[in-house]
């Protein structure tokens, strides 16, 4: 799949630069970078919640695209129906459910959740029917252990019935390493490297990319 | 002294009169409420769902909308009388129509003066969620009718407050009402101008019984409203 180059500007303020860039299909794309280097911009273009400077989608025309916002929103409905918003499918909501251990929270108002119920609530949601690219930002940042074990294999699961493209912003290395095959590298809004999980993560080109992964004891 | 005892005979008057079901008292109850509530809720048909769309929507434009919508919020009533009056007056485009000093009039003259008061705390509030509601939903691929059923469904709370707001400035108008309406007696007096008149008549009890039965009905219809709310939440 193949997506043009774009930028995105506030106020004349660059803060992402993406090149033109083809996505494999089936593939899993971890993107790594500190905080304020244009991750989430870049997931809301792609994901269409925010307009570029070109003004128009940098993804072929057509194609369908899922997106999991870092900031999870749960609807002032029940749980289940929330669910039921992603996806018509009420066996797959059950089986999903189950999945992420949230079956007990069913009949429970989606906006009086938690923050970790939240997140595995809007994560069900999202994996709810196939995309073309599915775009999740952080999607276990406010999980515990157990619970971001259980939605790696949701998203394992998810990426093994469906032939997509996933795009998956996460701060967690081994995150990276578990669900990646290649792995993005944003440094103050520039792609700054990319390629496969363990070429990047082990074997950075880049001086910037060996600092910011010095941070995590690699 | 005196005056303490007038104004005690006014009371005791008033609430004599309240009893007893005064008929013009009943009529111009019932042309208050007809008025009221259907303005009310006209506005809220019209203001929610304008509001929606300013306060969520990405277009050129909307700035321009929001402010222009906040001026008419402004609008002085007798201004809005004068207009409504000079539309359908004997001089006015619309005078084939026979309209003036109808409650049609002023239940139309009252929806241009609250309105703008429904739209423009609609966009207030909705432009705070519409940010992570429309991202969710288009995350989701929900198109556009179903993303603004969504706003409306989180807003739910704040459309009831809201109409509280417009039922409480139709009730209490009396600037518009009085120019279009006319203030004519079994038609279309309503509260406000009635106690207008019995005040400058010197009729104070029919003026006080009518004041406290319009702070009643206030109460009334608030908290009807705010237990239907509570419900919703
Ligand atoms: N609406 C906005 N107006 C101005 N600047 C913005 C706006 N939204 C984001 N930015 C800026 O764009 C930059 C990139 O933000 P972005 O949310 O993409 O970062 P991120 O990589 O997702 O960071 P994090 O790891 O904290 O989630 C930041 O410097 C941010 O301050
Ligand atoms: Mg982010």
């Amino acid at each position: 799949m193949e997506v043009r180059a774009f930028s995105k500007s506030y106020d004349q303020n660059p803060v992402l630069r993406f090149p033109a860039f083809s996505f494999e299909k089936g593939a899993v794309y971890a993107v790594i970078g500190a905080n304020g280097s244009g991750k989430s911009t870049f997931a809301r273009v792609l994901a269409g919640a925010l307009f570029c400077d070109q003004k128009s989608s940098p993804l072929p025309a057509g194609c369908k695209v899922g997106y999991m916002p870092q900031k999870s929103y749960g609807f002032r409905m029940s749980v289940e129906k929330n669910i039921l918003l992603g996806g018509k499918d009420r066996q797959r909501a059950r089986q999903m459910m189950e999945g992420l251990a949230i079956t007990h929270l069913a009949e429970r108002r989606a906006d009086r959740l938690s923050g970790g119920e939240t997140a595995r609530m809007a994560l069900v949601r999202t994996l709810m029917k196939p995309y073309d690219l599915v775009l999740l930002d952080e999607p276990t940042a406010a999980m515990d252990i157990a619970s971001a074990a259980l939605a790696e294999n949701c998203i394992l699961d998810y990426r093994r019935e469906t032939g997509g493209v996933m795009v998956i912003v996460t701060h967690s290395l081994k995150q990276a390493r578990r669900l990646g095959d290649q792995v993005l590298f944003f440094h103050q809004g520039n792609l700054l490297e990319w390629g496969p999980s363990a070429q990047v993560l082990e074997q950075p080109e880049q001086e910037e990319t060996r600092r910011f992964l010095e941070f995590y004891g690699a | 002294m005196k005056g303490n005892k007038d104004m005690q005979t006014a009371i005791q008057k008033a609430i004599a009169l309240i009893v007893s079901g005064d008929r013009e008292l009943c009529n111009i109850l019932l042309v208050t409420a007809k008025m009221s509530l259907s303005s009310s809720f006209f506005a809220l048909c019209i203001g929610v769902p304008v509001g929606i769309w300013l306060g969520s929507g990405r277009f050129p434009g909307r700035g321009v909308l929001v402010v222009l919508n906040r001026t008419l919020m402004g609008m002085p009533p007798v201004v809005c009388g004068l207009l409504f009056y000079m539309l359908f007056s004997g001089v006015g485009p619309f005078r084939k129509l026979h309209l003036l000093f109808t409650v049609t009039i002023m239940i139309l003259a009252q929806l241009c003066l609250i309105t703008p008061l429904v739209i423009g705390n609609m966009e207030t509030y909705v432009s705070g969620i519409a940010g992570s509601v429309r991202e969710t939903a288009m995350g989701l691929g929900l198109g556009p009718v179903k993303t603004f059923f969504l706003l409306a469904n989180e807003s739910l709370y704040q459309i009831f407050s809201v109409y509280l707001l417009a039922f409480a400035r139709a009730i209490a108008e009396v600037g518009a009402v009085s120019m279009v309406g006319g203030a004519i007696a079994w038609k279309t007096n309503v509260m406000t101008t009635a106690i207008m008149q019995y005040t400058n008549r010197g009729n104070f009890s029919l003026g006080i019984a009518l004041g406290m039965i319009l702070m009643t009905v206030s109460l009334c219809v608030n908290i009807v409203i705010t237990l239907l709310q509570r419900r919703f939440r």
